[in-house]
Formats: structure tokens, C-alpha cells, sequence
């Protein structure tokens, strides 16, 4: 065993183990906690596929922005105190038939999802430079990222009208 | 600039300025006035200039092509398209100018007069139109503006109708216009009037469908029998339009549109044109003794002066024997398109003098249109009483007016081609002067015979002008100096056409013309006294009612075929409508997807998480696509 | 090096997009729910960038760039609607907020 498939274990066990930790956390922080630790093992994973760059990026965009983002709402909504009975509740039957579900879905995936695996070695790990990346942005994916600038631009303006205050408007219910 | 360029100006002129008033001026009736008697004028000017300079062209432009079949639009100006230009100038000047006095009151003028200027640029479509698939867009269009503009006073139920009629009875007769063009483009692959003349004079056969086809729309737009119904009732209409468009320009399209097709005309067909024009002639005629309403006579008188046009191009052409050098060849004239495009030129002129006369008259009236409430306006509109005189006296054909040439120039043709229509235009000539007499008598001489008449006046300036100039020409219309001398021979195409009697004939025409003319005036002058009730109707009432019963024959007779016939059809087509579309196919498929949507609804639980589970659901269907679990 | 094969990252993606549809399925605060969707868009990047690797094109990690860049607005404007209803129903939890039915 190479030292590089051992650190794909590692790093796949752990994203595993933290993503499963999101899941599970009852407290919101943790599971957010949990959350960054797993993106840093999937950054990790893919600095094994020569994506620095992407890696980078994941690190820096979700762990660093966006998972404080949701921190911060957390911190701010506060939510352990609500403690209302729950309402509606899903059955019991339901939860574990989806869960079921979902296992067995991955279950029959690894079963017939088998691919012929390219010799990673015998290709070249294209997406290691950031010139790849610049020369394909700017020429055959020119329009998605003008549509994509456009989209923050939306989205921007989308948070700011939902974040304002209307007064008056909570009377409309 | 070239006249072809001065001739798509003229063209574009009208809708640039219909345009502007439907976009802009459409609250300003006097900026639109202004914009559309400015547009007539320099129509009229434009068409004079036109005519004058002797250059004719012809040209022609693709604009759309489907597949093989390519549709063009292009110009095409000979001799008979200048004396239509000409007319349609001259008359709509007058018409718009007339409108300005006559309109001035009413508070939709703009929408008046924009829709004079949508005529206007239709009408000049047909004329400069050199195939048959342009010429009947415009014709389509003249139809849209005629509806536009009977349908004026659209709060008046009878005006609504009245324009409704209009329109459907031209449906009818351009239905077959249409068929006939098809006919003619699958044919010939070609319906530009040159190319036609072409083939038709290299000897190509044409069936006798094809003309009479073409001829439906004649029918329709000329309103000639069985489509002449719309005519009268198009009288709702303000009395400028009925004169424009009622008179002396659309409906002499079918005239002319016959006389750019006269290539294809072949000897049965001209036969049915022939007893078409000259039933209608009689007809209407007839019809047009019973009136009351001022403006319904010259509906009626209009109709059979139409069917003299159609009548006397019916009557086709002559061929004469030339000795040249010794040798001899036959030459054809046809002179049924020249006598007919002649009488539609005089027309033109005193029908539209009448036609405004008789809007002074109803202007000065305060709206009274009854003959019989009127009476010794002579007096009060002095100058509307002598140009309708003259338009009187040149319709029932006097010496030395521009209808006795006219009518003359087809009587005579009628004499050497058929006796019999000879002899019923000739009855017709004399129930046109016995109409016309009487109608001018009960409107002019005599005592007012009511409020109104006795308070009656001459309009300004704008009624009048335009009345004295049509007079004028109802004068000179007929000379052939004024043709040859003061057009310096512009339309020679078509006037060296018009046949001259010589001989025995021109006396036994001349005579002829004469005595209609005395006995039927002279009859009118003695039946008629100033009374408020028809004398006719007093001293014969049963030829009164019959010839009422005739008028009303045709309108009963549509009324039971729309009742009893297509009402019927109509509704047993919707009640297979109703069980067919409407209860299996539209229903059935509301029913389904009504069903659908209960059952979507009992999912919908308003539960966000819930969704996710569908979701699931959903993923799982597919992924068991995907890999073969489940199959179709 | 040759750390793994292609199903082995293939794999791992998968794994980690259904722990986190298990978590969009199964848990009711509405934070950790938007948590795990945008983990299971990471899982999908996973696979982008495996594939872009083992193919040696470019496109796959292209498309990472933009899936981050949607997921930045995704969660912006989502993190935006999350606090307003809050505001509205003092409460986050999924099944409290069943007003689309009532």
C-alpha cells in the first residue's frame, strides 16, 4: 500500500465519518463544526486528483464562507430553546422504509455501478495549473459565467429584499 | 425624381399619413383633418403630374417566395391606370375637402378621416397593382376601410349591420376572386396582368370558369346581382364616404379590375358579364322608383349605372376590316372596356356631384334624408340646387353633359351587338331620368314640406368648392377635347377605345337617347307634385308594391336562406361540436386531468419533509429504469 | 502515485450524497437539512473532479467552478429566506412550517 492510497483511506474515512456527523449532531453548531471538517476531507481528496486549485477554492469558498455563514445563523437564530411538541410527525415506518431506501439504492450502485477505470497514471492531471482553468472560463464556458455573474447579481439583490424589514407587512398573514 | 419614385410616394403617402393619425392625432380631429386633405392634395397633384408627363413603367419586385411559389409586388402604369389615378385623385380631393365642412361636428373625425387616408392608400394599391395576388390584398383592404367607414356611427345598431353586410356580401364575391387567382396562378404559373396579356394573345386556352371566377369578385365589389344587397344599406355611412367609396371609387374597382383581366376574358363568359350588368342595370333601376330617402336613390341609381359599366364590357369587342397596301387584317377593339372605363370616368364625376349635393342638402336640412319632407330648396341653397342640376341632367343622359357621351357610346355598342340589351338599357335610361327627375323635383322645387327644409341653408366654402369643380367636370367629362387637348391625349389607351357611332346608327342612338331622356323626365314632371306622400303610391299602389316586393325579394331571400338554412346547418354543426369536441375530447380530457389533480391533492400534505420523501420516491423509480429493475 | 481507482472515488461520492439525502430525509431543523443539500452538492464535485482526473479533460473541473458559485447564492438567498421565516413563525422546524396545506 502506497502512501498515497493510505491517505485516500484516511481522507475518505473521515469525510464519511463527519458527513455522517452532520447528520446525526442534535446541536446545529456541531453539526456545522462537523460539516467543515468534512469539506476539509473532501479538499483533501482532492488534492489526491491533482486539483489543487480546487481544493483551494473548496476550502476557501464553503469552509471559509460558507460554513460561517451558517454558524453565524445559527449563533443568531438560537434555536435549543424551542421545544414545541412536534406536529405532523412522519411515522416511524416512513424513516426507516426511506432510509431503506437510500441504503439500498447505494447498495445496488457499488453492485452495478462498476465503471472501467482509466490507468491514472497513464493520463495527466490536467487541473493541477490555473491556466487550464482561466483559458477554458474565458473561451468554450465564456456565456455560463457571464449567466452565473448575472446570477449572483440576483441573488444579491435577493437577499437584500428578504433581509429588509417591511414595516407593516406583518399584518398580511 | 423619377415618376416611378413619384409613384411609391404617392402610394406610401396615404398610410404614412393614415399612421400618423391612428397614432398620434387620433384626439385632435382638426391636426387629422388637416394631415389627411393634405395628403389628399398632394394625391391629386401627384396624380395629375403623373398622368401628364407621358412616361408609363412597369416594374415589378419579389417579396416573399414560398417554395415556387414567389409573390411580388410592383407597379405597373399604363394609360388605364392613369385615367383610374386620375379619378380616384381628382374625386377624393373633393370628397376630403367637402368632408372638412360636412364632418366638422362630429367627434370622431380623426377617426373619420384616418380612415379616409386607409382608403385612399388601398385604393391607389389596386390601381398601381400589376398582378392579380397584390390587387386583391388591396382589394381586401378597400373592403376593411368601406367597413371602417360605414360603420362610422357605430352607435347606430343599422350603421353596425349595415357594415357587417357589407363585409360579408364582399366575403362571398371574393371567395371566388380568390379561387379564380389560384385557378389562374396553377394555370398560367403567373397572374401579372402583362405576362397574362402574353399568354392569352399566344393563343392560350382558357376555360370559361377562370374569367367568371374572377368576375365574383366584380360582383361583390361592384355589387352587382345577386351580391348588390350591401350598396343601400351602405348609406349608413357619413355622405362623403358613400360618395367616395359608394360612388365613384371602390365600387368602379370591379370595373376596372375587369378591364385589367380583359385578356381573359372569353366569349361565354363576356355573355354571362353581359346579362349580369344589364339585369342589374334594369333592376336597380326599378328598385330606385320607390325610394323616399334622398341618399337610397342614388344608392340605387349608383348599382344600375354599375351595371351599364359591366353591361357595356360585356358587350365585349369589335372587329374591323382594314384594307392596307392591298391587303386585308383584322384589327380587335375593345371597345367594351373603353365604353365601360368611359362611363366609369363620367360617373365618377357627376355620381359623386350628386352624392355631395345631396350631403349639402342633408347638411343644410339638419339631417332630414326624406324626400318628401323636403321641397323649395332651390331657393335656400341656390348654388347646390344648379351643380345638382347638372349632375342630374348628365346622369339622365342630356345633350351636351358628360353622360349623354357615356351612355351613348354604350347604347350604341349595345345596338350593333345584341338588340336585346339595346332595348332594355334603353328602358333603363328611361327609369333613370324618370327617378332622377322625380327626385330632384320633390327635393328642390315646390314648397318646403316640413320644419326643417323651410330652415335649410347653403354650407361654406368647403361644401361648396367641391361641388362646383365636379360640376365642371361633369360638364367637360365627356368631350373628347377635354381628353385629348387638356390631358394632351394622356389616356388615349383607353379613350381611342370608347366606340363613336357613325351613320345610321349614331341617329338611331342619338334619337333613342333622346326620347328615354324626354319621356322619362317629362312623365316625372307630371306624376310628381310636391306632396309628403308618394304619387305613385297614391295613383298605381299596386305597381308601387310591386315594385317594393321586388326590392325586398332579394333581402327576404337571403333572410330565409340565413334563417332557415345556414342557421340550421350552423346549429346542427355545433350540436355535433358539442358532443363530439366539446363533451368527449374537451371534457374527457378536463375529466382526467380532474381526477389527476384529486388525487395529486390528497399528496399534498403541506408538510415540507414530506416532499423530500416524494422526491425519494421518485429517485428510486428512476434509478430502477436505469438499471432494469423495472421495465415497460 | 495512484492513490485509488475510479470506482473507489465514484464510491465515495455516492456515500457521501446519500448521508446527506438521509439527513435532508430524516432531520427536522430546517439548518441542518440546508447543510446536508450542500453536501450532497459537494458529493456531486466529488465525482466531477474524479472523473475530470481519470479522463484528463478539463471540463469536469470547470463545472466545479460554477457549482460553487451557484452553491455561494444557493445558500446566501437560502440562509436569507431561513431568517425571514423565522422572523415570521419564531420557529425553524420542518414540520412546523406546514402552511402550504392550511
Amino acid at each position: 500500500m502506497t502512501i498515497g492510497q493510505i491517505l485516500f483511506n484516511l481522507f475518505a474515512l473521515f469525510t464519511l465519518v463527519m458527513a455522517a456527523g452532520v447528520v446525526l449532531n442534535k446541536n446545529a453548531v456541531n453539526a456545522a463544526l462537523c460539516l467543515l471538517l468534512c469539506l476539509v476531507g473532501v479538499a483533501g481528496l482532492f488534492v489526491g486528483l491533482n486539483a489543487y486549485l480546487l481544493a483551494f477554492l473548496l476550502l476557501l469558498v464553503y469552509a471559509g464562507a460558507i460554513v460561517a455563514l451558517f454558524l453565524f445563523i445559527v449563533m443568531l437564530l438560537d434555536t435549543r430553546g424551542d421545544a414545541r411538541p412536534t406536529l405532523n410527525r412522519l411515522p416511524l415506518v416512513a424513516r426507516i422504509l426511506a432510509t431503506g431506501l437510500v441504503l439500498g439504492g447505494v447498495a445496488s450502485f457499488i453492485q452495478r455501478g462498476r465503471l472501467v477505470s482509466p490507468d491514472m497514471a497513464g493520463t495527466i492531471g490536467v487541473g493541477a495549473a490555473l491556466k487550464p482553468y482561466a483559458y477554458q472560463l474565458f473561451t468554450t464556458y465564456l456565456l455560463p459565467v457571464q449567466i452565473l455573474g448575472f446570477l449572483l447579481l440576483i441573488a444579491m439583490l435577493g437577499v437584500i429584499v428578504l433581509s429588509k424589514k417591511f414595516v407593516g407587512l406583518e399584518d398580511i398573514k | 425624381m423619377t415618376m416611378l419614385a413619384t409613384a411609391v410616394i404617392l402610394l406610401l403617402l396615404p398610410l404614412i399619413s393614415a399612421a400618423i393619425i391612428a397614432l398620434f392625432l387620433r384626439r385632435s380631429g382638426a391636426a387629422a383633418s388637416a394631415v389627411a386633405t393634405l395628403t389628399a392634395a398632394a394625391i391629386a397633384v401627384g396624380s395629375l403630374i403623373l398622368a401628364l408627363q407621358r412616361e408609363r413603367f412597369e416594374v415589378a419586385h419579389e417579396w416573399l417566395r414560398l417554395g415556387s411559389f414567389a409573390l411580388s409586388i410592383g407597379l405597373k402604369f399604363d394609360d388605364l391606370a392613369a385615367l383610374m389615378l386620375t379619378i380616384v385623385g381628382v374625386v377624393g380631393l373633393c370628397v376630403h375637402v367637402f368632408s372638412l365642412g360636412y364632418m366638422h361636428d362630429d367627434a370622431f373625425r380623426a377617426r373619420y378621416f384616418g380612415g379616409l387616408a386607409i382608403f385612399m392608400f388601398s385604393m391607389l394599391g389596386i390601381v398601381f397593382a400589376d398582378n392579380l395576388f397584390m390587387m386583391f390584398i388591396f382589394w381586401e383592404l378597400v373592403g376593411f376601410s368601406s367597413w371602417l367607414l360605414i360603420n362610422h356611427y357605430m352607435n347606430r345598431t343599422s350603421a353596425a349591420d349595415a357594415a357587417k353586410k357589407a363585409f360579408i356580401a364582399n366575403r362571398v364575391g371574393d371567395f371566388g376572386f380568390l379561387l379564380g387567382i389560384v385557378w389562374c396562378y396553377a394555370q398560367f404559373g403567373t397572374t401579372q396582368f402583362t405576362e397574362l396579356a402574353k399568354l392569352a394573345d399566344g393563343g392560350a386556352v382558357i376555360a370559361t370558369g377562370l374569367p367568371l371566377l374572377l368576375f365574383c369578385g366584380a360582383v361583390g365589389k361592384s355589387a352587382q346581382l345577386p351580391l348588390h344587397v350591401w350598396l343601400p344599406d351602405a348609406m349608413e355611412g357619413p355622405t362623403p364616404v358613400s360618395a367616395l367609396i359608394h360612388a365613384a371609387t371602390m365600387v368602379a374597382a370591379g370595373i376596372y379590375m375587369l378591364c385589367r383581366i380583359h385578356v381573359l376574358m372569353v366569349p361565354d363568359a363576356l355573355t354571362v358579364i353581359m346579362w349580369t350588368g344589364t339585369a342589374t342595370a334594369l333592376y336597380a333601376a326599378l328598385c330606385a322608383i320607390t325610394q323616399s330617402d334622398i341618399k337610397k336613390v342614388l344608392a340605387y341609381s349608383t348599382l344600375s349605372q354599375l351595371g351599364f359599366m359591366v353591361a357595356a364590357f360585356g358587350l365585349g369587342s369589335i372587329s374591323e376590316n382594314h384594307v392596307e397596301n392591298g391587303s386585308s387584317h383584322v384589327h380587335v377593339y375593345a371597345v367594351g372596356l373603353g365604353a365601360a372605363m368611359f362611363h366609369l370616368t363620367t360617373h365618377a364625376f357627376f355620381k359623386a356631384l350628386m352624392f355631395l349635393g345631396s350631403g349639402s342638402v342633408i347638411h343644410g336640412c339638419h339631417h332630414e334624408q326624406d324626400i318628401f319632407k323636403m321641397g323649395g330648396l332651390s331657393k335656400k341653397m341656390p348654388l347646390t340646387f344648379i351643380t345638382f342640376t347638372i349632375g342630374v341632367l348628365a346622369i339622365i343622359g342630356l345633350p351636351g353633359l358628360a353622360g349623354f357621351f357615356s351612355k351613348d357610346a354604350i347604347l350604341f355598342l349595345a345596338l350593333i351587338k345584341n338588340k336585346t340589351v339595346f332595348a332594355v338599357l334603353a328602358i333603363t335610361a328611361i327609369l333613370t331620368s324618370f327617378y332622377m327627375v322625380r327626385m330632384w323635383k320633390l327635393v328642390f322645387l315646390g314648397a318646403p314640406r316640413s320644419t326643417a327644409a323651410e330652415h335649410a341653408h347653403e354650407g361654406g366654402l368647403t361644401l361648396t368648392a367641391p361641388l362646383v369643380t365636379l360640376a365642371i367636370l361633369s360638364v367637360v367629362g365627356g368631350y373628347s377635347w377635354f381628353y385629348t387637348k387638356i390631358f394632351g391625349g394622356a389616356f388615349d389607351d383607353v379613350i381611342d377605345l370608347v366606340p363613336q357611332a357613325h351613320g345610321s346608327d349614331h341617329i338611331i342612338v342619338l334619337v333613342t337617347s333622346l326620347a328615354v331622356v324626354l319621356i322619362g323626365a317629362v312623365s316625372a314632371l307630371v306624376l310628381y307634385a310636391s306632396a309628403p306622400t308618394d304619387a305613385l303610391a297614391r295613383k298605381i299602389p299596386a305597381l308601387f308594391g310591386a315594385l317594393l316586393a321586388l326590392k325586398g325579394g332579394f333581402d327576404r331571400a337571403y333572410d330565409y336562406y340565413v334563417i332557415k338554412i345556414q342557421q340550421r346547418g350552423a346549429m346542427l354543426l355545433n350540436f355535433f361540436e358539442q358532443i363530439f369536441l366539446a363533451g368527449l375530447i374537451i371534457r374527457g380530457l378536463a375529466g382526467v386531468v380532474g381526477l389527476c389533480g384529486l388525487g395529486a391533492r390528497a399528496l399534498h400534505v403541506g408538510n415540507a419533509n414530506v416532499y423530500a420523501y416524494w422526491f425519494l420516491l421518485g429517485a428510486v423509480v428512476l434509478w430502477s429504469f436505469a438499471v432494469g429493475v423495472l421495465t415497460f | 502515485m495512484m492513490p485509488a481507482s475510479l470506482n473507489a472515488y465514484i464510491f465515495i461520492s455516492v456515500a457521501l450524497f446519500a448521508i446527506g439525502l438521509l439527513g435532508v430525509l430524516l432531520r427536522r431543523n430546517t439548518l441542518i437539512v440546508f447543510m446536508c443539500l450542500e453536501m450532497m452538492l459537494v458529493a456531486s464535485t466529488l465525482a466531477l473532479v474524479a472523473f475530470s482526473r481519470f479522463n484528463g479533460t478539463m471540463d469536469g473541473n470547470v463545472f466545479v467552478f460554477f457549482i460553487l458559485t451557484v452553491a455561494a447564492a444557493e445558500v446566501a438567498v437560502g440562509l436569507a429566506i431561513i431568517v425571514a421565516l423565522f422572523r415570521r413563525r419564531q420557529t425553524i422546524q420542518l414540520d412546523q412550517l406546514n402552511t402550504l396545506k392550511n
